[in-house]
């Protein structure tokens, strides 16, 4: 049963945003696609909780939004990271590696 | 100028916030659901599938709403500023006598209102968000519409 948990842990989702976000604008259907993609399914996003990590990123400067057109002719808010935002994509990449090193390291000692 | 002064308007009105919220999380909605069409899913399958994979839309509706009333930076700089103002009429109306003390006053009355009328615009949208406009007809899903 423990393996059929797929929840992101707290905080996770920002850092995966701003990685999906580092290569090109993308509106949040994009963002949530690529990421299930990347993930190969491992990990669960429930789709709506995109939304408001994105409105608390784009509060805090680390991305912009401007309505655009989507690949399909249909009006669609893109996203895109700013100076800020990649400073905080190296920040929190470098934090989820200390401690997933962290972890494994714990794992492996017991 | 006009297009950039209708800008400025159209971003102080509440009411576009809630607009916005709605036709982007509609996007993602429509997405989804012609994402579980296209896997060859009835209509009444693919809409059940995306509300199950989006959670709940209310709740996610409301709280980016709110996050983005709280990050306007002209209603940021707008409270700044009344504040500043009421500031500035209690140092008039403490170290002052007379008619210059009652430009103080007056000067905090107009930031107090000024502050409640802020208060009052926010809650306007708060009444008007809900199902009315995310499920206009209960018949119909926002999904099937």
């Amino acid at each position: 049963m423990a393996n059929d948990r797929k929840d992101l842990m707290q905080g996770t989702l920002e850092l995966l945003i701003l990685k999906t976000l580092a290569r090109e604008s993308m509106h949040g259907y994009g963002i949530v696609q690529r990421i299930h993609e990347a993930a190969e399914d491992l990990v669960k996003v429930e789709d709506g909780s995109l939304y408001p990590a994105l409105y608390r990123m784009e509060e805090r400067g680390w991305i912009n939004s401007e309505w655009g057109v989507s690949e399909n002719n249909r009006r669609a808010k893109f996203y895109k990271l700013t100076k800020a935002g990649q400073k905080q994509l190296a920040s929190e990449r470098a934090n989820w590696e200390r401690i997933s090193r962290a972890v494994t390291k714990i794992l492996l000692t017991t | 100028m006009k297009t950039e002064l209708l800008r400025l308007v159209k971003h102080l009105d509440p009411r576009t916030i809630d607009r916005d919220v709605e036709e982007e999380l509609h996007f993602h909605l429509e997405m989804l659901k012609s994402e579980h069409l296209q896997k060859g899913l009835s209509p009444t399958e693919a809409t059940v599938r995306t509300s199950k994979r989006f959670g709940d839309l209310k709740k996610v509706k409301n709280q980016c709403v709110q996050i983005r009333k709280r990050s306007r930076p002209f209603q940021r700089f707008l409270k700044a500023s009344l504040i500043l103002v009421a500031l500035i009429g209690l140092i008039i109306t403490v170290s002052t006598d007379g008619r210059v003390s009652r430009i103080g006053n007056m000067l905090i009355m107009v930031a107090v209102s000024g502050r409640l009328l802020l208060y009052v615009r926010n809650l306007i949208p708060q009444s008007q968000q809900s199902t009315l406009s995310l499920f206009r007809d209960n018949s119909q899903t926002p999904l099937s519409r």
